[in-house]
């Protein structure tokens, strides 16, 4: 490979994921400020939604401290890509959450992402999930079932159409008429179902791959024809939160944003909120001093593997997978899988069942890589490999680029 | 006279159908309308993909499911000739991280379920915020776990050979400090009892000193009349080995040998469910399956008076945390860090194999079996616990479920002795 080639790789891979604008300067924060600061103000005049708990009150009950309530507030500020001189409007929009209503529903999944929810932030912040926002419906948390939980969802429907938002988790079988997946007493399918709630939400919130983009339950040869939410659901707002489970931290976020704001937050070209999913896991991983440095785990249990060495070769898709794991981790930031020396498996990626979560390095899968290049092994490498990975990263790089313009467009014309 | 019942507040879906004949349930009907296809996804993938692919089939016992995975590669690795010797290390980190997922799932279903359905079967309807207690519970046990798995849900650190995580003295320390703080939460919210009080509790008679939340759902089954509902076979089968119990099945409280292979898998009419038995015979599955072939006092005693009931039944999964609680943090204090993590390398690996594998999940035992071809997976079969508690039952005898609700007298009465046995339909009809 020549000289100039093996510097371009470098330089990709070594550089800052330029497309997340963090700073959009002062003219664009101040307007922002003042529409938040509008809405929070409308929210305000509104009762709170009577299911669910005073947010003040709990903070007293629980016993949890508004110190500790404001650090989360600064962490959320900054993972949402806000000035710290928001922070106090999220604490603000935080304790408002009971203001907006939520619809969740479950359909071709494994109830992986629920349970996530459940175990969040811990109590101090799962309370706030759990009693601020107005879940109107939810099968596993909410008390009532049956038909009489049914009654209940056609009521928060019709009370709350056009404002709610509805959250979906798990992907939507089409396959014989969409019979593979039924729900309530008349067995509507899921395709119906989530028609006919997406009609009067707000915005869809998709959680999850499998919501996103079918997940496993698509995975070759996709058994029921499962598809994602983008794939029924037209003419909404849609904002994906992928990966397998999705993270609390980005739900919280996505919600977070929507009191705040009353908008989604920016979008890629995929409708994931680029607060979560504008960084490569490969590019704020606690390892990546070792991929620089050349120092990779050859196999399970090696000496690279005792000290923490970088997992590419032993099938990391970091360099691959868009999302913010490396950044707010998991089981309340305790760990993630790179964290316990197991690769990334780019669950948060389109297909990944089929193209990344496999064991073996990129090199070694027999498919097509992300640039339909020649497969080579880790050790004839690497640059080869590299340069493989790099394109599917430009590619996508490029992608939200063009997504990047139009919401510079959209914001010019707001100017005008 | 059938009358339809919609069950949410499980895991997925289910639907009952109920016959009454003369103000007492006859018959029911189990169906889940739902439907993946996870065996089919797997044909023809790399041997080593069902490490994170089955996980997927269930968000509640997906580490069971990674576990049995990779227990049955290796199992298929040794018929192939090769040997797996997993340090002691690797075997009591794999242990662990298990148990901390079982007592999640117990707790999260006794505070979600139990308690509430008792208290509204009752209407002593509390004020009490269960959904903020189960979520403290087990966001700590679950905090515990991820320090060697990463995360949970959806881990996929143990590998064939062992596991990927290589901890630290502090990470084993930080892992002693939450498993503490659950015992706290056990002694104060749960029992009321300090957790050497409670581990000395040795009769039926001895449980009247519980207090806190556990006492009073042991309070409430009592008052209303329920002590003794939901008996079923007293049949009981433990497949994996596990720190709760050897393998083994009982009929009432005589213990024998069991053997995978007798293990049948049959589809019914009216469910994407399979049926599963063994040698003919219905067998109910979980916690106090695992107490009764583990012959464990306490629960023993419990079911000299009330058989298997759901007194019995519930109070099984409760002590079931108990125990696991004792159990991991000796794990936990006997771990020799300088052991290896994983000792098998990327080199050893058997392409043509049959394996299988039998662990026990949440709900009882968790069976994977998959034969592979040239590294690819041929056929891939998956047992999971709630098919043997749900099957519907030959022409010889009713399902373990279904006999244990038939006889009541109303379906409120019915639907909460279904719920006793923590029913999961995701993983069910996969
Ligand atoms: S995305 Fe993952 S966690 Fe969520 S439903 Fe699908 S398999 Fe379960
Ligand atoms: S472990 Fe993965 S994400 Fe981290 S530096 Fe290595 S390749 Fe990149």
């Amino acid at each position: 490979m020549s000289m100039d080639k093996q510097d371009s790789v470098k330089s990709l891979f070594t550089a800052q994921s330029a497309k997340v604008d963090t700073n959009k300067g002062d003219a664009y924060y101040e307007a922002l400020y003042t529409q938040c600061r509008a809405r929070l103000d409308d929210l305000k005049k509104l009762a709170p939604l009577n299911n669910r708990m005073d947010f003040k009150e709990s903070i007293e009950e629980e016993g949890l401290e508004r110190r500790d309530f404001l650090k989360w507030a600064s962490a959320t500020t900054a993972m949402l890509m806000l000035p710290a001189s928001f922070t106090p409007l999220v604490a603000e929009a935080a304790v408002m959450m009971n203001r907006v209503p939520v619809i969740w529903i479950e359909l071709s999944d494994c109830a992986g992402n629920s349970e996530a929810l459940i175990r969040s932030d811990g109590p101090k912040i799962d309370e706030i999930i759990l009693d601020i926002i107005s879940l109107e419906f939810h099968e596993t948390l909410m008390s009532p079932s049956g038909h009489q939980a049914e009654k209940q969802l056609e009521e928060a429907i019709e009370h709350f159409k056009g404002k709610y938002l509805l959250f979906v988790e798990g992907a939507i079988p089409r396959g014989i008429d969409g019979y593979y997946g039924t729900i309530g007493a008349k067995a509507e399918t899921f395709v119906d179902h989530l028609e006919r709630l997406a009609k009067d939400a707000a915005a869809v919130v998709a959680v999850g791959s499998c919501a996103t983009f079918g997940g496993i339950p698509a995975a070759a040869p996709n058994p029921t024809d499962a598809v994602g939410v983008m794939d029924v659901v037209k003419g909404k707002p849609i904002i994906n939160i992928p990966a397998c489970p999705a993270n609390p931290s980005n739900m919280v976020g996505v919600l977070l944003h929507y009191v705040l704001t009353g908008t989604v937050p920016e979008l890629d070209s995929l409708l994931r909120p680029k607060f979560a999913f504008g960084y490569r896991i490969h590019d704020n991983c606690e390892r990546r001093g070792h991929f620089d440095a050349g120092e990779y785990v050859e196999e399970w249990g090696d000496v690279g593997a005792k000290n923490n060495f970088c997992l590419y070769k032993v099938g990391c898709k970091g360099p691959m997978t868009f999302n913010n794991c490396s950044i707010i981790r998991y089981n309340e930031g305790v760990n993630w899988p790179i964290g316990v020396g197991r690769g990334c498996i780019g669950c948060s990626e389109p297909d990944f069942w089929d193209k990344y979560a496999y064991e073996r390095p990129m090199a070694n899968a027999n498919i097509k890589a992300p640039t339909g290049g020649v497969e080579k092994t880790v050790d004839e490498f690497g640059l080869g490999l590299l340069t493989a990975a790099g394109v599917g990263i430009a590619i996508h790089a490029a992608a939200s680029v063009v997504a990047g313009k139009k919401s510079e467009d959209s914001k010019s014309e707001e100017n005008a | 006279m059938i009358i339809r019942e919609l069950i949410e507040k499980i895991e997925g879906e289910a639907e009952l159908d109920f016959t009454f004949n003369e103000g007492k349930i006859e018959d029911v009907q189990i169906n889940f309308g739902f439907y993946r296809g996870m065996e089919e996804i797997l044909e023809g993938r790399d041997a080593r993909d069902a490490l994170v692919i089955t996980p997927r089939v269930c968000g509640i016992c997906n580490h069971a499911h990674l576990i049995t995975a990779v227990k049955a590669i290796e199992n298929g690795y040794e018929n192939a000739g090769l040997k797996v010797a997993l340090s002691p290390k690797a075997k009591a980190i794999r242990e662990f991280t298990l148990s901390c997922e079982l007592m999640q799932n117990h707790m999260t279903w006794f505070y979600m379920t139990i308690l509430p359905q008792l208290e509204k079967l009752t209407g002593e309807i509390s004020t009490q915020n269960y959904a903020l207690k189960a979520s403290y519970f087990s966001s700590t046990v679950t905090k515990a776990m991820s320090i060697f798995s990463g995360q949970w849900p959806h881990s996929s650190y143990a590998v064939p050979g062992g596991v990927t995580c290589d901890p630290s003295y502090v990470d084993v320390m930080q892992a002693e400090n939450l498993i503490d703080e659950c015992i706290r939460f056990f002694e104060e919210m749960l029992t009321g009892l300090s957790f050497e009080k409670y581990l000395s509790l040795n009769s039926l008679s001895s449980l009247g000193s519980v207090e806190g939340d556990l006492g009073k759902a042991l309070w409430l089954i009592d008052k209303n009349e329920m002590a003794e509902a939901g008996q079923s076979h007293d049949r009981f089968i433990v497949l994996g080995d596990s720190v709760l119990a050897k393998p083994g099945k009982a009929q009432a409280t005589k213990v024998s040998n069991v053997a995978l292979r007798y293990v049948e898998e049959s589809v019914q009419t009216g469910t994407t469910a399979k049926a599963v038995s063994y040698k003919q015979k219905l067998y109910e599955a979980g916690p106090l399956a695992r107490a009764i072939v583990g012959k464990e006092p306490l629960v023993k005693s419990l079911h000299k008076r009330y058989k298997d009931s759901i007194f019995t039944r519930v109070f099984a999964r409760v002590h079931e945390v108990a125990t696991l609680l004792v159990q991991s943090k000796k794990l936990l204090n006997a771990l020799q860090l300088d052991e290896p993590s994983c000792t098998l390398g990327k080199m050893l690996e058997a392409v043509d194999f049959e394996g299988e594998a039998a662990v026990e999940a949440a709900r009882g035992s968790l069976i994977h079996k998959t034969s592979v071809k040239e590294g690819k997976i041929e056929n891939y079969e998956i047992i999971v616990p709630t098919q043997w508690n749900l099957s519907h039952g030959n022409e010889k005898e009713e399902g373990v479920a279904v006999k244990a609700m038939v006889g009541s007298k109303t379906i409120q009465d019915a639907t909460f002795i279904f719920r006793t046995f923590d029913i999961c339909s995701v993983c069910t009809t996969q």
